[in-house]
């Protein structure tokens, strides 16, 4: 396989007595779909935080696109092309859809010399659309608070937004929860669709047809410690489990 | 001094009602605009309305609500806007800042009839301000002087006063802590003012002021409230500190409250003002203006009534009580 | 698996239609525009009920009552330009009342101080301007470090700054009003652009009034007086910023999603501080348009203004959990304030109905403003 575009190496992050992740190393590469898995409290999403900046690793390091970073903050993490999409999504309810996928990166154009700097909102609209178009993805009018979209419009918002800032690696964070049947297929075809552009995404998901349906590899965690990590291929539902409950443990040398 | 001024307003007004009679006047129009909604104003807005009746003229009134120059202008602004007002009677609110509006009235052909507080100095002879027509009030300075007297007597010539007032910069309020201070500094030595406060025109203010110099000034001897919601707010906390009767208590202007706590014996004097007279006689100087009379003087004092637990069942000192028939 | 693809697609496209049925998208039209049908309502029962009570002879509808209400309107409106931005951020000012009053007592020592040592007419009023406004930041900077830094509520904060900045007028203006400024200040707050005379030697007068006596005054207007004009430039640029610059876009962002603003890199934080120094300094603006007009500084003045305010912002549709509103409607919102107000006096109505109508139109206008929700739905389906 390619050099992977990240590595994790022996990551270890405590909070106070408790050790939340512990020596953990892992690889994503390039145009694949990886799957992290973990019962509540196994350490997924501060595993996920520690690459995406919201916090930093205690031990260990992290390394992305071959050169070892350490993101103070998560915008950081977003300059260098990690875009995550959280459960909440992070969209704003009461802007539209060009505002959204543009917030905080605004277009703006300059008039009286350089003196007064508007929003370029024809530019935004027109890109936001482009972008929307190579995920196949359609929306009658743009130009309505994202509110009174469904919520696997919305998700669709935030993976179009992530495309177009150009992300290098996407963290989908229980993507498919509280979506509707049809949704959650639609999600995962953008994901696939994803994966086919060559982006890479990890997927922390509690869903296990998910996995199957979409994941290429996986990674196991349990009580913070990586348990399993192997091709989807080569798995199956219940022994996933198993892994997952900490009835398996490939990390024990047996 | 103040007694000629006011026979000379009366014979004015009597010329002013033969005026009216002998000629077939053109209606006047005139707008009363007090300084806020209380009994003193109220009274006040009766003498207006007989007179309007008395004299065939026609009175557009408004209260404003709270007492302020920012409340009462926009309501000058638009009794101006109307148009059709010959004379604005008022009691303008503030003795600088209301100068402005009022000379706008005068640039729009109104002319301005100050009652109970003036702009200025009050001199519209050769003061800084001579566009109103005249000052029809009472001469507050000698009020406080008044009040200042009957506050010694009533605590036995020594002792310590406060003072509860209501706004900086009005005229009337001002001239009567001044009054009350020239007094007690030129001619009661054993008698010192610890303090004077603004309740701006509220009198839960006032009470809570008042409180806190009973709490702070433990021998405190007598309080004098400079008018309606000042002494009834003065009134109020020294019956609250249960000091009724020991802490003696001057007012100024004879609201139903303040009668009640002079029969009490919290309060030992009421200074009643005469508003009927002054809202009378401003109707009066309107019409004799619109007449032609040129001769008005510019300044009328309307003399005090002092009320006292002697005289207070005396019909001709009690109909000084301001009383607004329901 | 590619035909339910292509149904799916489908599907998935034509969700977002269901809010816009014909019906509905009237009344949500209808919504928006109610407070601008209320105004024109207001206004043509005044002109008809004033001219009917007074057979004629007033008119509601004259030139110099129009000026009078953009002038009544001026001091609501600039408080509540700021607080616009404010509430649309989710967050409230409080102190905005207190703050125009000590930046009216902070010009009117500084226009009396620089004009009495020496400084021409027009120093001294820029000097009161920038005490006026420098004074307004530096509470808005306060408020914003402790509001954004230390997370306390903006309720709390602003009203206890609110209270601190009272104490402090008082002590700078010595418990009295600050008098003494120079007489020429007053022409400067109550001149206008332009002026107009009616009838003989009538026509339109630009900046220098004419120097008329007697009967001649009764017939000039003046046109647009500078505190309107000033007023007008701020509401401009207020306009443009909120709806064409980056500023004004995370505004609304923040209201709508304060983690979601601050994910995608904007700086929360400095934004907020900003956001308080701009509503001080309109506060600040006002106080100093008071001190012009009445010649002296006062620390009262702003007192009632505050709620005021308030109620102008949301009658003219700014929700108060943030994230939508704008500000022509908060000029709206003043207007009506200011319309009713003018009228009733006119109407000779008694002052006290301003209260139980304004308070009556806040009312339904929240009621309005929850009922729109309801009819979008908001969108959760999953």
């Amino acid at each position: 396989m390619a050099e992977p575009i990240l590595s994790v190496r022996n990551l270890t992050k405590r909070f106070g007595g408790l050790t939340a992740v512990n020596d953990v190393s892992w690889d994503v590469h390039a145009g694949e779909v990886v799957a992290l898995l973990g019962d509540n409290g196994a350490g997924k999403s501060t595993l996920i935080k520690c690459i995406s900046g919201v916090h930093q690793a205690d031990e260990g390091e992290v390394i992305f696109r071959g050169r070892r970073v350490r993101f103070a903050r998560p915008v950081d993490a977003l300059a260098n092309g990690i875009e995550t999409i959280y459960q909440d999504l992070a969209l704003a309810q009461n802007l539209d859809v060009p505002s959204n996928i543009f917030l905080g990166r605004e277009l703006k154009r300059r008039y009286l010399g350089g003196l007064i700097r508007m929003l370029d909102e024809k530019r935004m609209t027109r890109e936001s659309q482009s972008a929307l178009d190579s995920l196949d993805i359609h929306f009658p009018n743009l130009l309505q608070p994202i509110e009174s979209l469904s919520g696997g419009q919305r998700q669709a918002v935030a993976i179009a937004r992530a495309v177009y800032w150009d992300a290098r690696l996407m963290i989908m964070d229980e993507p498919t929860n509280n979506l509707g049947v049809p949704e959650q297929h639609k999600v995962l075809e953008l994901i696939r669709r994803l994966r086919d552009q060559g982006v890479p995404v990890i997927l922390i998901t509690h869903t296990l047809p998910d996995v199957f349906a979409v994941a290429d590899r996986l990674m196991v965690m349990h009580r913070g410690r990586k348990v399993t990590e192997k091709k989807t291929a080569d798995t199956s539902t219940e022994e996933l489990v198993q892994y997952m409950v900490g009835a398996r443990d490939d990390s024990v040398a047996a | 001094m103040t007694r000629k001024h006011v026979f000379g307003a009366l014979a004015v007004a009597a010329v002013a009602l033969g005026a009216s009679g002998a000629m077939a006047q053109e209606k006047i129009k005139v707008g009363f605009l007090p300084g806020v909604v209380d009994p003193f104003y109220q009274v006040m807005e009766l003498g207006v309305n007989k007179a309007a009746a008395d004299l065939g003229v026609e009175v557009v009134t408004q209260v404003p609500p709270t007492w302020g120059v920012e409340v009462q202008t926009p309501i000058l602004d638009a009794l101006i806007a109307r148009g059709d007002l010959d004379y604005i009677i008022t009691a303008p609110t503030d003795k600088d800042q209301m100068v402005g509006p009022l000379q706008a009235a005068v640039d729009a052909g109104i002319k301005v009839i100050t009652v109970d507080t003036f702009l200025g100095d009050g001199d519209y002879a050769d003061g800084p301000v001579t566009f109103p027509i005249s000052y029809i009030g009472s001469d507050n300075v000698e009020g406080g002087r008044i009040a200042a007297h009957g506050l010694a007597e009533a605590i036995g010539g020594k002792g310590k006063v406060y003072i509860n007032s209501t706004n900086p910069n009005v005229s009337s309020v001002e001239g009567r802590a001044v009054g009350f201070q020239e007094e007690i500094k030129e001619d009661h030595p054993d008698i010192e003012v610890v303090g004077l406060d603004f309740n701006l025109d509220d009198p839960n203010t006032a009470t809570t002021q008042t409180a806190a110099v009973l709490q702070r000034v433990p021998d405190l001897a007598g309080v004098f409230g400079t008018n309606v919601f000042s002494a009834q707010g003065a009134g109020t906390a020294v019956v609250n500190a249960g000091l009724g009767g020991q802490v003696q208590v001057v007012a100024y202007d004879a609201t139903q409250f303040a009668i009640e706590q002079l029969n009490a014996g919290t309060v030992s004097m009421v200074l009643a003002q005469k508003p009927f007279d002054m809202g009378y006689l401003a109707v009066t100087f309107a019409v004799a203006d619109a007449a032609g009379v040129t001769s008005l003087p510019k300044r009328v004092e309307t003399g005090f009534a002092i009320i006292d637990k002697d005289n207070v069942t005396d019909p001709e000192v009690a109909r000084f009580i301001y009383q607004v028939p329901n | 698996m590619a035909d339910s693809d292509t149904r799916l697609a489908e599907r998935y496209g034509g969700d977002a239609s269901a809010a816009k049925t014909p019906g509905r998208h009237f009344i949500l039209t209808l919504s928006r525009l109610w407070a601008w049908a209320f105004l024109a309502l207001l206004i043509a029962f005044f002109v008809v009920s004033i001219s009917l009570t007074t057979g004629g002879s007033v008119s509601f509808l004259t030139l110099r009552n129009s000026q009078n209400i953009l002038v009544a309107i001026t001091p609501v409106l600039l408080l509540g330009l700021g607080q616009t931005f404010v509430i649309i951020a989710a967050g409230i000012d409080l102190s905005v009342g207190w703050v125009m009053s000590l930046a009216s007592v902070l010009s009117a020592l500084a226009i009396r101080g620089t004009f009495n040592a020496g400084a021409p007419l027009f120093v001294a009023a820029i000097a009161g301007f920038l005490a006026a406004v420098g004074g307004a930041a530096v509470v808005g900077l306060f408020n914003g470090v402790i509001i954004a830094k230390l997370k306390v509520p903006a309720f709390i904060v602003t009203l206890g700054s609110g209270f601190i900045v009272r104490g402090v007028s008082l002590l700078l203006s010595e418990n009295t009003t600050v008098i003494g400024l120079p007489p020429g200040i007053r022409d400067y707050g109550n001149n206008a652009l332009l002026y107009y005379l009616h009838g003989e030697g009538g026509g339109f007068f630009f900046v220098d009034r004419p120097q008329l006596a007697g009967e001649a005054l009764r017939r000039l207007d003046p046109i647009l007086p500078w505190p309107v004009v000033i007023t007008a430039i701020v509401v401009a640029i207020a306009v443009f910023v909120l709806r064409k610059t980056q500023f004004g876009r995370h505004t609304y962002a923040i209201g709508g999603n304060m983690e979601a603003a601050r994910r995608t890199g904007i700086n929360v934080d400095r934004h907020i501080i900003m956001l308080y120094i701009l509503s001080a300094g309109t506060a600040g603006i006002a106080g100093f348009l008071s001190t012009l007009r009445f010649t002296a500084g006062s620390a009262v003045i702003g007192d009632a203004l505050l709620l005021q305010s308030i109620a102008a912002v949301i009658i003219g549709g700014v929700s108060l959990f943030g994230g939508a509103g704008n500000v022509i409607g908060t000029v709206i919102g003043a207007l009506i304030i200011a319309v009713l107000t003018t009228g009733l006096v006119m109407l000779n109505v008694e002052a006290f109905w301003q209260f139980i109508v304004v308070g009556s139109v806040v009312i339904i206008a929240v009621l309005i403003d929850q009922s729109r929700d309801l009819i979008i739905g908001r969108g959760r389906s999953g």
